[in-house]
Formats: structure tokens, sequence, C-alpha cells
């Protein structure tokens, strides 16, 4: 007994690592990915994680932090050591919309991280009911608009990506329809797919099923090009609406300060995930958008965090909502 | 709560109508918790029209709970019960500082140093401790957890300080 | 019938291959370690071992991931009996009997007849899964927010009836698990309510770590007032097995368990914790002699203990036929399916059959494995209790923290188990019970959500409640209950008054 403590104290001991910088990494990366496990952040994380860990020759070890629409774990990623050994998955909620949902956030994405690269991004549907009383687009703007606050939007908690992106929609359709929240996508999927509620937003990963199955209706994707996943929903600039573009993306960050050589490594790992025929072809399986040539990389992300910030604040400012 | 409760316990005169102290003191610390809840969710609105707000369901709940309290308080006044136990200071002392003791040092100390301080404050809780014993077990339960979570259950998480 | 026949040996062929077999043994057996562990729950465990299923064939994947999942609820029944831990929601109940149970040396016959039940409770819910699925979606969908709030009434309801003391004292305690529960961010401003400014708070108290703190740090802190009881309960272990009286007790309440959860689970949100709730209820409403309860009825355990595997595997049904997922595991579940390729959703059954029906099949065989595992490591549980009290307390002290700690990787939630630790200390001081205050708890963000999503949708009529005829029925059944449970105290204080 006493000879088999020792031998486990001595490999453990063994464990606490040499302090390194020129040849990293030398220890385990760790991922903090902001919301719970099997979600579409995690997933996606967890994907291009393996190849970046077969890349970098140490493993990246996912760790989730789930609190506050994601701001807890960005909190905490900020203040982590700039060493390139702790790395945030941040999104559109985190590292976008919360600057004005969260007038107390203890962050500004802008300055207090250093992006790595876009991973990959979830178009945005425009979801209904399946005996919503419009063929179209342009059918749905018209009774949305006729309707107003008659009609019934159900989204998954305020500062979701359904929540944030269908404020968007209605901001530009000039609408206020009563917003039914819920907790999570799949109990407002719920109410749509019974009819309990008359039309929400959603990623595309959570609804292909059930329009193919004509449970719900799609009226369309906000994003240039359709959707291999369901190549019958037109676009919003097909259908009339280019002004809605909207994706839930996902990108890595690390914290200020972290050496730029260590940015560089960790960005050049990312782009050879992207690349790889395995990691593209499970991302597209999720109805993933991946970021091509210029759009990936530091510089893209850094210009796509400003932008997106610009895009949201006044829209949610607008709408009166601010999560203390 | 628990200092209200020995006192009256130790000096009956004071408090001799109420002829339930466990049932009176126990619905007493309710109506404290409740008015802290209260002063804690008085900022929020309440009904706007026809609209709950956040503050609503709360207040109405807590609202529930005093009444409930002072009626358990009242009746305690008039029906006999039983009276206050002795509240033990050894064990929860010990337990609660030992649950401290390891939220403090997890993130710094890692899980070996944190889970055999765990061990051995809370072996102080009972009389019946043995130091070589409690320093003993302490080291295999640090071990066999440094194995179990972080290896066998692959949930990552430092074992030692700076790692 | 025929069709469902054919159906069930496609199952059972995939199920039966080899591969299949092992995954789901493997699956079993991590999951009752994972709910043995108090603390770890079916969610994180799914979420660590996710990475690993990246290289199994699909339906290889879900079966094991389904193994974790019931082989957890299982195993979490294990420390509920054994050390008044529930491992998650619906074991609060088993806590009532089971650790009773325990405590007179009968752990070994309230183990297994947890196993049994869950056993028979798991072969009885895989046929209503197979034969059942589809008509019990359309009655899912049946149940919009008026209806759960009117089913959240009936759970507050149970929770009164379950009390085994004075009723005003089981309404406080559910009012304060409610006004815990509205702690964190409000779904529809997204305010925070009560949180004193701590950014931890803002997404509320977390059910394990006040579970864990009011039933088993305050256990062990009154367990170490009473040196001499316990010893007694040491060495009073008796047989291992449950004795025939036993089982002849214990068999009508499993199967009125069963039923009762098949029905609730197909709900999604709360399903399988009101089915153990609800079981305890009626047991203890018919039983011809109810101050049994709670002080080690058999019935107390057998009832609950197979109404939450029941639920546990109906709770499959949204999934599996409208590829919604009810809770945080089965989405889980849905993210192992998609990174598989495999989209859940309404043509699961038809597009891959063998994938829909092995699941189905590797259910039994899962709970047949978990038999299997788990009959003989009653023993093992057993011997366990016999270990001194002084090296046993600080074992389950680790595990509690270490388990509380990976929740969520901060010491926040380890701080706070033990402030509620000193709460259930206090709790048991005034003889105030802890249970119906988890239940109030668990149901008490469901009830106020769904009142006002109904009040929404409504546009503020509350006569919504009574005239949907399903919302309308839970709501007159549940004040049936309280009159019944209200009735006898009224008398009873009326004799009291008499007396005097």
């Amino acid at each position: 007994m006493k000879k088999l403590l020792l031998a486990l104290g001595a490999a453990l001991l063994a464990t606490v690592p040499a302090a390194a910088q020129s040849d990293y990494p030398t220890r385990p990366i760790t991922v903090i990915v902001p919301f719970a496990a099997g979600g579409p952040t995690d997933t996606v994380t967890r994907i291009v994680g393996e190849h970046m860990s077969r890349t970098l020759g140490q493993q990246l070890v996912v760790e989730n932090v789930v609190g506050a629409g994601g701001t807890t774990a960005s909190t905490r990623a900020m203040r982590a050591t700039p060493d390139g050994y702790t790395i945030i998955t941040g999104h559109m909620g985190t590292h976008a919309a919360s600057v004005g949902l969260y007038p107390k956030l203890a962050y500004d994405p802008r300055k207090d991280f250093e992006p790595i690269g876009l991973i990959a991004g979830t178009p945005i549907l425009i979801l209904a009911k399946k005996d919503f009383p419009a063929k179209d687009l342009k059918e749905f703007i018209a009774y949305v608009k006729a309707n107003g606050s008659k009609l019934n939007e159900a989204h998954a908690g305020v500062g979701s990506v359904s929540f944030t992106t269908c404020l968007l929609l209605n901001h530009l359709l000039g609408v206020k329809p009563t917003l039914i929240p819920f907790t999570g996508t799949g109990p407002s999927m719920n109410a749509l797919v019974a009819g309990q509620v008359d039309y929400m937003c959603d990623q595309i990963v959570n609804a292909v099923p059930q329009v193919q199955a004509g449970t719900i209706k799609a009226y369309a994707v906000a994003t240039p090009q359709r959707n291999p996943a369901l190549p019958d929903v037109p676009t919003t600039v097909e259908a009339g609406l280019p002004d809605y573009q909207t994706s839930a993306w996902n990108a890595l960050f690390a914290p200020k300060g972290t050496p730029k050589p260590i940015l560089d490594k960790l960005s050049a790992a990312l782009d050879k995930a992207l690349s790889d025929e395995t990691v593209r072809k499970r991302l597209l399986d999720l109805g993933s958008d991946i970021p091509e040539g210029k759009a990936r990389g530091q510089e893209a992300l850094a210009a796509h965090v400003k932008a997106e910030i610009d895009k949201w604040t006044p829209i949610i400012k607008a709408a009166g909502i601010e999560a203390k | 709560m628990t200092q209200a409760g020995e006192t009256a316990a130790e000096r009956p005169p004071l408090f001799g109508f109420i002829r339930n102290p466990q049932d009176f003191f126990g619905a007493l610390a309710l109506v404290v918790f409740s008015v802290i809840a209260y002063w804690a969710s008085s900022d929020l609105p309440g009904m706007h029209g026809i609209q709950f707000g956040p503050g609503t369901a709360p207040r109405l709940f807590i609202g529930l709970l005093i009444f409930v309290s002072l009626g358990i308080m009242l009746h305690a006044v008039i029906v006999t019960g039983p009276k206050l136990e002795r509240f033990a200071i050894r064990g929860p002392l010990f337990v609660t500082a030992a649950v401290f003791v390891f939220a403090a040092t997890i993130r710094s100390l890692g899980l070996i140093p944190s889970s055999f301080l765990l061990v051995v404050v809370s072996s102080m809780a009972t009389p019946e401790m043995r130091w070589l014993e409690t320093i003993v077990w302490g080291a295999i339960l640090a071990a066999f957890c440094a194995v179990l979570f972080p290896y066998a259950l692959n949930l990552p998480m430092p074992l030692w300080p700076g790692y | 019938m025929e069709e469902l026949f054919h159906n069930l040996a496609l199952g059972f062929s995939v199920a039966a291959h080899p591969t299949n077999l092992g995954l789901c043994l493997l699956g079993a057996l991590v999951g009752t370690l994972i709910g043995v562990l108090p603390g770890i729950g079916p969610t994180a465990t799914i979420a660590m071992l996710l990475p690993i299923t990246f290289g199994l064939p699909p339906v290889g994947a879900l079966i094991m991931l389904a193994g974790i999942y019931y082989g957890a609820m299982y195993g979490g029944s294990t420390t509920a009996i054994l050390v008044n831990i529930p491992g998650e929601a619906a074991s609060v109940v088993t806590t009532l009997d089971g650790f009773q149970m325990a405590k007179q040396g009968r752990a070994g016959a309230a183990l297994a007849i947890a196993a049994l039940g869950s056993f028979f409770a798991g072969c009885v819910a895989t046929v209503v899964v197979a034969a059942l699925g589809k008509p019990l979606t359309s009655v899912a969908l049946q149940f919009g927010p008026a209806e759960y709030f009117s089913l959240m009434v009936l759970g507050m309801v149970f929770a009164v009836v379950l009390a085994k003391g004075s009723v005003p004292k089981a309404i406080t305690m559910i009012l304060v698990g409610l006004i815990l529960s509205m702690v964190g961010t409000d779904i529809e401003t997204g305010q925070t309510r009560m949180t004193f400014g701590i950014i931890e708070l803002s997404d509320g108290i977390g059910f394990v770590g006040l579970a864990m703190g009011v039933f088993g740090f305050s256990e062990i802190m009154r367990n170490l007032e009473v040196a001499e009881q316990r010893e007694l309960v040491q060495k009073k272990v008796t047989g291992l097995m449950p004795t025939r009286k036993d089982i002849r007790d214990a068999t009508p309440a499993v199967i009125r368990g069963t039923l009762l959860g098949s029905l609730l689970g197909i709900l999604p949100g709360g399903g399988t914790i009101l089915s153990a709730f609800g079981s305890y209820t009626l047991e203890k409403k018919i039983a011809k002699d109810p101050s049994r309860f709670g002080k080690g009825a058999i019935e107390g355990v057998a009832g609950p203990e197979s109404a939450n595997n029941a639920a546990s595997q109906t709770s499959f049904i949204p999934l599996l036929t409208l590829g919604i997922p009810p809770n945080a595991v089965m989405a889980l579940m849905v993210g192992a399916m998609t990174i598989h390729g495999i989209v859940p959703g309404p043509q699961v059954m038809t597009k891959q059959p063998d994938l829909f029906w092995g699941l189905v099949a590797s259910m039994w065989l899962g709970n047949l494995m978990l038999v299997i595992i788990n009959l003989p490591l009653v023993g093992l549980w057993v011997r366990l209790l016999r270990v001194p009290y002084r090296l046993l307390f600080p074992m389950i002290l680790v595990f509690c923290c270490i388990g509380i700690y990976t929740l969520n990787n901060t010491p926040f939630d380890v701080v706070m188990t033990g402030l509620f630790g000193l709460l259930g200390y206090w709790f048991i001081k005034h003889d105030l019970e802890p249970a119906p205050m988890l239940l109030g708890f668990v149901l008490g963000p469901l009830m106020e959500e769904n009142l006002r999503r109904a009040m929404l949708l409504a546009r503020g009529d509350a006569t919504v409640f009574l005239t949907r005829p399903i919302s309308a029925g839970l709501i007159a059944l549940s004040a049936i209950l309280l009159i019944v449970a209200v009735l006898p105290m009224i008398r009873g204080k009326r004799d009291e008054v008499f007396v005097e």
C-alpha cells in the first residue's frame, strides 16, 4: 500500500510542468465554452478542438462554464493568465450582443480579448407554426405588420440567439409582437410545433428536422446563399428582406496580452482544422457556414466583432431590453 | 436564530407563554427570512397592466409565507409542543469550515492538497478523531480522487498548486 | 400488433449485436458509477463522454449514452438510500423512507427493492415507448402553458400530502422553496432577482448544492451528535435481500408507480420528479396505516423508484417522435446525434428504423444489465455503511465537494452547499422537512414561467386555467386532494380543542 502511494505521489509530482514559452504548447490548453456541453457552441468547439489538438501536439480541454448568458465565462477568460493556455470560444451573444444587453458588463469584447479566428456560423431561419396563414416571406411580412401585438413570438430566453435575432427582424419590420419567453430552444420549438405560438427565429440546426417533416414552416434563411441542409428555403435576399442578414457565429479568443507568436500558432491550427475535410463535413452537417479565405484569421475576427457590436447595440437599446 | 433559540431554552420564564418553542422560533426565523427576501425583491417591478412583473410572484409567495408563519407562531403560543433541541457546535462548525477550506483552496492549491485538508479539518468534527489515522486516510482519499476524477472521469482540474 | 413485434425484433437484432451489447453494459456501468458519486450528474457525464463517442457508430454511441443516463438515474437512488443524498430531483422522495430503512439496518432490502422495482418499470416502459410512443406524443402536445401551470399546482399539493408532520409547516417549506427558486434572472425581462449583486447567483441557486446541503451535510452534522445511535445502526444490518413480506408489500406499489411514471414521463419538464412525488403521495393515501410513511415503509421506496425509472424511460418519447429534447440530458443526446449526422426529428422512426428500434430495445437490455450490475453491489454498499463513521463522513464530504465543484468549476457552489448544510441542520432542529422545500424549489420556476406564459398568451384572462379542459381537470384534482389532506387536520384540531 505504502509503496503504491509513494509511486502515485511521484507520478503526480512529475506532471507539474516546467515553465517554458518558446516551444508552446507544452501542456494541455483549456478552452472555456460559455455554454452547456452538447449545445451548438460546445459541439463546434469540440469538432475543431479535436483537430487542433493534433496540430498543436497538446490536448485542447473543453471546460464548460455556464451562467449569465455566457458572460460569466467570458469574464473569467478575460482575467486568465495570457499565456495561451486558456482560450475561450466566444459567440454572437458573449462578444457582441452582451455589450448592449448588460450595462455592467465586466469586459469589452473589442479591447479585452485578442482574436484568434472565426470558427463557424449557424444561419438563422424565420419560422412559423404549421398553419400560419402566409405562403411566402412577402405574405408573412404583410400579415405580421397587419396583426402586430396580436401575434405571439417565442424566444429561448432574454439574450439568447433566438431572442436577439428576432429582435432585429421585428426592428426591421417595425412590429411589436407579444414576446413569449421560454427556457431554451427545445421548449420554444415544442410550443411552435404545438401551435401555441405564431412565429420565431432560430438556428438552422434546431429547425431542419421539423421543417423537413412539415411540422413547422420556414420562410427564409438570413444568409446571402441558400443552405444545403434546406435547399428549398429561399434566402432573405431572394424573398425580399435583404437587410435581414444574421448568423450565430462562434470564434476563438485569447485574453488580452497573449504573445503574438502564440496567437499565430493558434490561428494557424484553427485554419488548418477548418480546411480539413472531416471537420468541414461535420460542421456542414450541422448546417454551419464555414468562413473562407479572408474571412478567417485574427484581423477578420477583430473587424467582425466591431461590426457586430455596432449592429446589435442600437437595436437592443431601442427595444428597451436591459439585463441588470 | 441559533442564539435566540438557546437563550429561550435556558431561560424559560421570559418566554414562558410559548407552549411550543420549537415551532415558535422556527416560524419566527421564517418571518425574518421573508422580510430579508422582501427587502431583496423590493426593487423589482410588480404588475404592469395585465402582465406579471418580475417582482409579482416573489412578493406573492413572500406574503403567503409571512401569513402562514405568523399562523404557526400563534398556534405555538396556544398549543403545547416539543421544546427546543440543543444545537451542537463542534460538528456543524468543523464540517462547514472544512467545506469552506476546500472551496478556498481548490483553485489555488489544486485537488490533492485541498481534498487532504478537507478530510483533516472535517475529521476534527468528531471527538473520536485520531491524528495518525486521519492523516493516512486523508492521503488515501486524496490519491484516490486524483486518479478517479481527472483520469477515470476525464474531468479537467488542477492537481497541484500552479498547474 | 404484428408490426410492433416485427419492429421489436428488428430492435433486438440491432441491440444484441455484440458491440452494442458491450457499449450498453459500459454505459450502464459508467452511469452507475456516476450516479453513486454525489454531485456528478448525468449531464456532466454525458458531456465529458461526448467526445469519446465521436469514434463510435451512431447507434452504438446513442445506446451507450442512454445506458449512462438510466444508469445514473438508478445510481442516484443508491446514495439517497445509503447516505441521504439525493443525486437528482426525483430521488428526493427515495430519501424519505429509503434512508430510514437504512437506519433500521434494512439498506439491503431498500436497495434490492429499488433495483427490482426499477427493472419491472423499465420493462413496462419500454413496451409503452414502443407501442404507444406516437399517440402519447399528441397528448404531450396538448399541454400548453395553462396545462403545465395546473400540473405544477397539483405537484405542490403532492408536496403537502407527503409531509410527515404538520400541514402548515409543510406549506411554509414549499413557500421557502418557491422563494429560493426565484433567485436568479427573470425569464421575461432578464432582470436579476434577489441576487444581492452576486454574479454567481444570476443563474439561480443550483439544485444539487441545495439538495446535498439540506439533506446530506445536515445529516452528517446530526449524526455527529448522536454517537450511540450511530453504532446501533451500523451493527444492526440484517439480511441483504428483501423478505417475502417486503416483496408482497412492495409489488402493488411497483405496479402503480410504473403506470403513473409511464404517463407522466412524456411531459417534458418536471415529468420525472412529479411521477416520483405523485407515486409517494398515492401510496401514502391508499395505505392502511399512512403513519408508517417516513419511518421506513418499503412502499415509499418501491413506488417512487419504479415511477422515476418508468418516467425516465418514457421521457425519451418526445425526443424520439418529435426530435425535441425535453431536458438537458436529452439535449445532449441530440448533440450526440447531430455530431453523428443523424438529425433527430419526426422522421427518425421511419427513416432510421434500426436506430429508433435499436435504442428502444437497448433500453430493456440496459435495465437488465442494471439489475445484474446492482444486485451484487448491494452487499458492497451495505458493507460500506460498516466503515467507522469517523472515516465514512470525511469520505462523503470529499466526494460531495469535488462533485459540486465539477458542476460549474466554481468554488462558489461549494460555499453555497456548506451554507445550505447549516440551514438543513437548523431545519432538523425545528422539525421542518426539507422534502417539500425541494419540490417547491424544483417546480417553482416551471410554475411561475408557465403561469406568466399562459397569462401572456391569454392576454391576461385568468379564466384560461378553468376553460381549458385538461387544465380544469388538473385544478379540480388538486382541490380534491388538498381538501382530503386538510380535512383530517381540521377535524384533529377540533378534537384537541375539545380535550382542552
